[in-house]
């Protein structure tokens, strides 16, 4: 295998799916390795990250490892307490999230593990714990070189884009993609908005485009929320996640090389989420994009050379 | 005066429009850093704050700015496109006085100005039209 390369361990977002009818995508929530020789770094400590700290137990030849959290939420922390080289003496775990500082960070994850939601608290931990820091907005893992920036979902919510082996990965599990653009339409038909108004909010309504598109430009890989139909979504606006369409478009418009639909509903089986897949697919033809797109599954790697 | 924190150079340039010909000094911002290091030493009448800008957001900006103990009372108004109720929650908890969404008129911007400095809200010159 490749020294670098990206490893899904988890594609699912809300809640775990451990059915017959979603074994091809996989069950597991959000979870993804990103391997760079003898670095290893993880984004998001969803289910996904229990059979990941299972097969880092089987090996001795790395012992230190740095997870990054795009948010707090079940699905991307409830792997954690379940997480092998957590709870053994000779690992070193760096940790980074959303909070003001590493106290903040450390209260986030140590929440879930308290009675009496759980039995065993994270004091219990045998690793050594550490926290990453940015400094001038970058973080530094080895030769990774990570710049976090902020999403569209309830609450603090990170993506990340990485520089790894002359790559760029972009991270973003939850997002509520052009969640702007029907207030502004809706202020742009007002009756009675003057030229300069009017030209404002058009400015406005590109700028936002853009500044959504910007963390994504030109990466060779993105790996982004498409949790809902149209349908769904129309149900669930405002849940800060996107519909499948949105994603591609957005990479498309954002030129990206790479697409790799994730954070897949969990109500959806297989059957479905080739039927997405085929859906987006055609968007891209009917654009004439060289966009490449994939459904996430648990297993699937990408190669990143190095 | 009147202090506005958002990363939209567009958003900016309307609040400014908005603003004009209302006898209120208005100060802008991109980034919430660069917003918090002018509010340590300057205490405005408003703060309208942007949530999602691409370095550190408008809550964890909110959450700093009451922790000093000059702006405990601050008033600030949240302008978004993000009607999170989580947020919205957040918001009322640390003080906000209002959670409006993006984006505002110009009409609604000069009526915030002149309830919260004082400012008389009256038909500006040139511009747009209140």
């Amino acid at each position: 295998m490749s020294p670098c390369y990206v490893r899904f361990w988890g594609v699912r977002g809300s809640y775990p799916a451990p059915f017959a009818t979603h074994m091809r995508a996989g069950g597991n929530t959000s979870c993804v390795e990103v391997r760079c020789g003898d670095h290893i770094l993880i984004c998001d400590a969803g289910s996904g990250i229990i059979p990941l700290g299972e097969a880092l137990m089987d090996q001795d030849r790395v012992r230190e490892l740095a997870i990054l959290m795009t948010h707090y939420h079940w699905d991307h922390i409830s792997g954690l307490p379940f997480f092998q080289p957590a709870f053994t003496p000779s690992w070193t775990l760096r940790l980074f999230g959303p909070g003001k500082n590493e106290v903040e960070v450390a209260e986030a994850i140590a929440q879930q593990m308290r009675a009496p939601y759980f039995p065993v608290e994270t004091e219990t931990w045998l690793a050594d714990i550490d926290y990453l820091r940015p400094s001038n907005g970058y973080i530094e893992h080895g030769p990774i070189r990570i710049q976090p920036f902020n999403v569209h979902h309830p609450g603090t919510t990170f993506g990340y884009r990485l520089e790894v082996a002359g790559r760029n990965v972009v991270y973003v599990s939850d997002n509520e993609l052009l969640f702007l653009d029907d207030p502004i339409d809706r202020r742009l038909v007002e009756h009675d908005l003057d030229a300069g108004e009017h030209e404002l909010l058009l400015r406005m309504k590109e700028e936002e485009k853009w500044s959504s598109l910007q963390p994504f430009l030109n990466a060779d890989v993105l790996i982004h929320d498409a949790q809902y139909t149209p349908e769904d979504y129309a149900r669930k606006r405002g849940w800060g996640h996107s519909c499948y369409i949105d994603t591609v478009n957005c990479a498309i418009d954002a030129r990206v090389r790479h697409l790799y639909l994730y954070h897949l509903d969990p109500s959806y089986p297989d059957a479905r989420l080739d039927s997405l897949h085929h859906d987006a697919l055609r968007i891209i033809r009917e654009r004439g994009s060289s966009l490449r797109c994939d459904m996430a599954r648990e297993g699937m790697i990408i190669d990143l050379g190095g | 005066m009147v202090v506005v924190v958002d990363d939209s150079a567009a958003a900016v340039s309307h609040y400014q429009a908005s603003a004009r010909g209302l006898e209120v000094e208005l100060r802008a911002f991109r980034s919430a850093d660069a917003a918090i290091g002018y509010l340590r030493d300057h205490h405005p009448d408003l703060v309208f704050l942007d949530i999602v800008m691409p370095e550190k957001d408008g809550l964890t900006l909110l959450k700093e700015l009451r922790a000093l103990p000059s702006h405990r009372d601050t008033p600030v108004i949240v302008v978004t496109s993000k009607d999170y109720a989580q947020d919205r929650a957040v918001a009322r908890e640390l003080g906000a006085q209002e959670f409006l969404l993006k984006p505002l008129r110009s009409r609604e911007v000069r009526a915030l100005i002149a309830r919260y400095t004082g400012v008389e809200s009256r038909s500006h010159r040139g511009g747009h039209k209140p």
